[in-house]
């Protein structure tokens, strides 16, 4: 039950601040129990710089249940380590062996600047959602609930695309910094559902436009993004907001 | 490369002028939009390899017919030629396509990984399959299509003897014309032009077995269902046009022994 | 013993019928002009389901409004993890639920601690949730012909709860998240994300601004406004280990509390009896299984304390299956509290289970025997493979192990029937008010409450106070907004200058214990007090000996800790002294003291059926009581039993 206990080499990204120049630390961390998630390894490490009289590493969590997204880290090269459909909080030390150095990086994207150590900004992937990831409906503007029916299976369809948490990861793990998996989650989940289909045309345009202002890469499916999604977000969703795209492209009025 | 990419993008600004196309243009100018004028061009220039790998086995069914065929081209004069210069358009688009989106992604990440390691298992090329190697194979298969125009287009490459083969043409052996068919065999079997060819069309089996599937991925042509058909037809597709054509080499090669 | 202030607090409740108060309270507000809303500024502090829903209720209507939250987006707030799913009086089984069957079950399951005229409207406006999420594109749960799926959930006799697979709270946000999205781009609200609230800023006795800092650049800054909403979630991170997020934190509740709102009931807590149990020391938080697998699983310890063999080797007649035995109606679907309370006895006595000797077995050996594997798959499938993935056990083969952990705050800061506090500007929604749960909460009547707050009552009763309140313009640099901007300066420096040797992450896990030990499942008068001293004493220590590294003018994670675990080392005294005051068991307040022989709580109406609000008179000293007596018109109290 108490498990093995792993001696670790931990090579970690520290950057000071957004504008600062970073560069890799080696630190040694001694009798990780395997049953430690990953991030409560890092709490150990954090400890550990604090009783040396170093300043901690910065990291964003926050829920660490795998479900807000606070959470990314390049492990050893891949966006939450190597588990799939895994978050890095939900990610255990069983999965390291002794004497493993462990790569830690921060997200690397041009849209995702660092803001200090392992801490990026994601507001990129706000300004998406607000270039028409929703449906314009007022408060006390809404039907009854069961007014238009969708079928079961469309509803699994939606709730697919819908489990996106906005971690970063697809940008992360893409050759490209790609934000396509993000953005064609939101697109798909809403094209599907008949609530979002008066919007559809509008919507693809407009979310596509942010996408390349905020200065993400292009896709070359290569599926990487779907094998580093913690919530396994399928790129058939990068197939419909293709042909939401060039429905909208040819057809619509605007 | 910004540079290029603005040169390429003039053709679009000029069409954008066009009555009822600026939003389409506008439309196509985004990373979506160019990737779909990617997978319509690339798809065009298959088309073209389907249509120019039919008219080359004819090699095998020997000379006069191949050379019948050639005469058939030749014959079609303006047309011919209003074909060449479409499939120039459409290949220059696609490699100022290429070019542009890559511009696009490097300047995506400007600061790279310490490591960087795919989740997706093994792959029978490193840096994650042939989808990592688009550009490098696409390069290759132009050294190999500018060496194919100089070698049976022009007819100029130094290391060919094109003698038998204009010898043959004034003999009468294809109306007037060279005798393709010992001018293909002649080059088929010269240095260096062989090891090019054999070079340049296993690049093109790579580039298609990524760019086939990704290019019907991009047009929205995917279903839970079928996508793993899709996937073995573009396979199937990829190295059936690569192979197809590696084996006129080896043909040119059993004959000329 | 307890400074009690003579005169009642009076919850404004409109007259009249039950049924008709909402609606006649909304025709007696006061409106505010379509021409003039935009003329009013309202600050949301909080981005969960009340805060979301709130600021783009409020910007839909045509307000400016400025939200907040400490998250790096609005789309993170803990709201997200909330699995099970949302109540909803529709009756759309035709299982004869009303919303009179669910303001009833609320009110009882509040265990009579609750004001009636709240839980009624909460009950009422659960159908518009529903409506409005539906619209906004959140994918319920469907049947195969396309209308909306409910499930039972929380031993509700009624199927009523709407659910996204586990993922009911991520839904319902996202939706939030989006309608508040949308409300940015058309300008309407300004989100300032990455800033945690430091003071509220009081002028006149009116609530008219908030210092936050800015968390990336270290800034603090003043933002004024005619009105404050407050959506700051629960305290339950007092206890250290909670399944709350890392970041949830009293801090913005509690400096209003320092600033005159009144805390109510703070000692009414919830703790959740399926959590995985702690591995070690290093454990940072707990993660909760849903409560449905008591649906199915059977929990139980061995017969003999102590017994060290493997789950399997246990044969049937040396199994306790305690909560079956205790209760043989209700069995293992007792209420959250029972349970959990009945665990803790079993493991206090030493028959836990596991190393630490704190855990019980949750069993489906008997359900995969009667319906299969693959049956029980189909239901707990993602659940079994969250288990398996911390834990690395194989719960199909070997039983589960769980532990009781805190879960929900029921107590919150004091608010009237228009969700505001005593502080005239100041409301108060969601988990951080203490309206509408009493001491125990449903299941799946988080989310709603949190929506109902924000999307239904906050856009009507808002205007009341905007209509009528003297609302002069207050300059970034009145001398009040520099003060309190001086006092969160000085705090924040006053930290960063103690230079002692423990970590704020070593103090708070030290709160922790103090908080869990004696504050948690069951209280006694002794431990208590004890527990209040020893907060006191760690409070000390806090001050002498903490050392918070790096500067305050970046992004400090450290600094940011240090604040929260401060909060909370003044608020564990509240809590603990609440407690203390409260000599009864109701809901998640179980004193040892008061219990019925068979172990059960003892509810004493006649002398605590009251809401108990808190004023500060600063660190240190014994606040002053202000009650709210409860009165029950409809739902008559009666004792829980689930024999």
């Amino acid at each position: 039950m108490s498990g093995e206990l792993l001696n670790l080499t931990l090579r970690v990204w520290r950057q000071a601040g957004p504008a600062a120049s970073g560069g890799f630390r080696d630190y040694q961390l001694r009798g990780v129990s395997t049953h430690m998630s990953f991030l409560e390894m890092l709490d150990v490490l954090n400890e550990q710089l604090h009783q040396a009289g170093e300043e901690p590493v910065a990291f964003d969590h926050d829920c660490r249940e795998g479900l807000c997204g606070s959470c990314s880290l390049m492990i050893n090269g891949q966006a939450h380590g190597p588990e799939r459909g895994t978050t890095t909080c939900q990610l255990h030390m069983r999965r390291f062996r002794d004497g493993d150095t462990i790569v830690i990086e921060p997200w690397r994207a041009t849209a995702f600047p660092v803001l200090r150590d392992l801490v990026v900004d994601r507001s990129a992937f706000d300004r998406i959602i607000q270039s028409g990831g929703y449906v314009s409906v007022n408060t006390g503007n809404a039907p009854d609930g069961n007014a238009i029916p969708v079928p079961g299976h469309l509803q699994e369809l939606a709730m697919d695309a819908a489990a996106c948490i906005g971690c970063g990861a697809c940008v992360a793990a893409c050759k490209n910094a790609s934000a396509m998996l993000f953005v064609s989650a939101k697109v798909s989940q809403l094209a599907i559902l008949p609530q979002g289909r008066p919007e559809r045309n509008a919507r693809v345009v407009r979310m596509v436009a942010q996408m390349d202002q905020e200065g993400f890469g292009s896709c070359t499916n290569t599926s990487e993004c779907e094998a580093a999604c913690p919530a396994e977000i399928s790129v058939s969703n990068i197939a419909r907001l293709n042909r939401e795209y060039l429905r909208a492209s040819m057809t619509a009025e605007f | 490369m910004n540079a290029l990419v603005r040169i390429l993008s003039l053709p679009a600004c000029y069409l954008s002028r066009l009555p009822g196309c600026g939003p389409l243009v506008r439309a196509c100018s985004t990373s979506v939009g160019q990737k779909i004028l990617m997978a319509i061009t690339g798809l065009s220039l298959c088309g073209f390899l389907v249509a120019h790998l039919a008219g080359n086995l004819k090699l095998f069914a020997g000379e006069q017919d191949f050379n019948q065929y050639a005469a058939m081209l030749h014959s079609l004069g303006p047309a011919l030629a209003a074909a060449e210069t479409g499939l120039f358009v459409v290949f220059v688009a696609h490699l100022g396509l290429a070019l542009s989106t890559t511009a696009m992604s490097r300047a995506a990440r400007t600061q790279a990984y310490e490591v960087m390691e795919s989740k997706q298992g093994v792959f029978a090329l490193p840096q994650g399959g042939a989808s990592g190697w688009m550009l490098v194979t696409g390069a290759v298969v132009l050294v190999f299509l500018v060496c194919h125009l100089i070698d049976l287009r022009l007819k100029v490459n130094p290391f060919v003897d094109y003698r038998p083969a204009v010898a043959a043409g004034a003999a009468g052996s294809a109306g007037g014309h060279v005798n393709e068919f010992l001018a293909v065999r002649q080059v088929l079997t010269s240095s260096p032009s062989r090891y090019i060819y054999l070079l340049g069309l296993v690049a093109l089996g790579i580039h298609l077995a990524h760019g086939v599937q990704s290019a019907l991925q991009t047009l929205g042509i995917s279903h839970r269902r079928w996508n793993p058909l899709f996937r073995l037809i573009s396979l199937l597709f990829a190295w059936g046009i690569a192979v197809g054509f590696i084996s006129l080499i080896a043909w040119a090669h059993a004959v000329n022994r | 013993m307890v400074r009690v202030a003579s005169e009642t607090l009076n919850s404004r409740v409109p007259e009249g019928p039950i049924q008709e108060k909402w609606d006649k309270h909304r025709f007696s507000l006061k409106l505010v002009n379509p021409a003039n809303k935009r003329k009013f500024s309202v600050i949301v502090v909080g981005t969960g389901l009340a805060g979301g829903a709130a600021a783009a209720s409020l910007a839909e209507l045509g307000y400016g409004v400025k939200a907040f939250c400490f998250q790096d987006s609005g789309r993170r707030a803990h709201s997200i993890a909330a699995q099970g799913g949302i109540n909803g009086a529709k009756n759309y089984q035709n299982d004869g639920d009303s919303i009179w069957r669910l303001f009833y079950d609320t009110v009882k399951g509040g265990d009579y601690r609750a004001r009636e005229a709240n839980v009624y409207r909460l009950a009422q406006v659960s159908n518009n949730i529903i409506d409005q999420c539906v619209a906004q594109g959140v994918p319920f749960a469907r049947e195969y012909g396309g209308t909306l799926a409910n499930r039972s959930f929380g031993g509700a006799q009624v199927s009523r709860t709407f659910y996204c697979r586990g993922q009911t709270g991520q839904q319902l946000l996202l939706g939030a998240y989006q309608a508040l999205m949308r409300q940015v781009s058309l300008g309407r609200v300004r989100m300032f994300a990455r800033r945690e609230m430091m003071d509220l800023i009081v002028i006149d006795n009116v609530a008219r601004g908030i210092v936050v800092r800015n968390m990336v650049t270290g800034e603090f800054e003043v933002h004024t406004a005619d009105a404050v909403c407050l959506c700051t979630g629960g305290y339950g991170n007092v206890y250290y280990l909670s399944t709350n997020a890392k970041g949830c934190n009293v801090t913005a509740a509690w400096r209003c509390h320092r600033r005159g709102a009144l805390f109510a009931n703070p000692c009414y807590t919830q703790i959740h009896p399926t959590c995985i149990p702690v591995s070690g020391d290093y454990q940072s938080k707990l993660t909760l299984m849903s409560e449905s697998l008591r649906n199915d699983g059977r929990v139980w310890v061995p017969r003999n304390a102590g017994d060290r063999r493997g789950a399997a080797e246990i044969p049937d007649g040396e199994r306790d299956y305690f909560l079956e035995r205790r209760y043989p109606a209700f069995g293992n679907l007792v209420p959250r509290d029972v349970a959990s309370r009945a665990a803790k006895e079993r493991c206090d006595r030493g028959f836990g289970v596991g190393d630490s000797g704190l855990a019980v077995y949750l069993d489906f050996r008997d359900a995969i025997r009667r319906d299969g594997e693959d049956a029980v798959r189909r239901k707990y499938g993602n659940l079994f493979h969250m288990y398996e993935k911390i834990t690395a056990d194989n719960p199909y083969s070997t039983p589960m192990r769980i532990y009781p952990a805190v879960h929900y705050t029921m107590g919150g800061l004091w608010v009237d029937y228009n969700l505001m506090s005593n502080i005239p500007g100041l409301y108060v929604l969601g988990e951080a008010n203490f309206s509408d749960h009493g001491a125990n909460r449903l299941g799946a009547s988080a989310l709603m409450q949190g929506l109902s707050d924000g999307y239904f009552v906050i856009p009507y009763t808002i205007g009341d106070h905007l209509a009528q309140a003297k609302l002069p313009k207050i300059p970034d640099d009145h001398p009040q907004c520099v003060q309190v901007r001086q006092d969160a300066e000085s705090r924040v420096n006053s930290l960063l200058n103690i230079g002692g040797k423990k970590s704020a992450d070593a103090f708070h896990r030290d709160l922790g214990h103090i908080m869990w030990d004696h504050c948690g499942m069951a209280r006694t008068k002794s431990g208590l007090e004890g527990a209040v001293t020893r907060i006191r004493e760690l409070r000390d220590e806090f001050w002498r000996n903490l050392r918070v590294p790096g500067s305050g003018k970046s992004l400090n994670q450290s600094l940011e800790l240090a604040g929260r675990v401060a909060d909370f080392l003044e608020f564990g005294e509240l809590l603990a002294f609440d407690a203390l005051h409260r000599e009864e068991s109701c809901g998640g307040h179980f004193r040892e003291e008061y219990q019925t022989p068979e172990g059960e709580a003892k509810r004493n109406d006649a002398d605590f059926s009251y809401v108990a609000a808190w004023e500060s008179h600063g660190v240190g000293n014994e606040p002053t009581l202000h009650k709210e007596p409860l009165t029950f018109d409809y739902v008559l109290p009666s004792t829980r039993s689930y024999k």
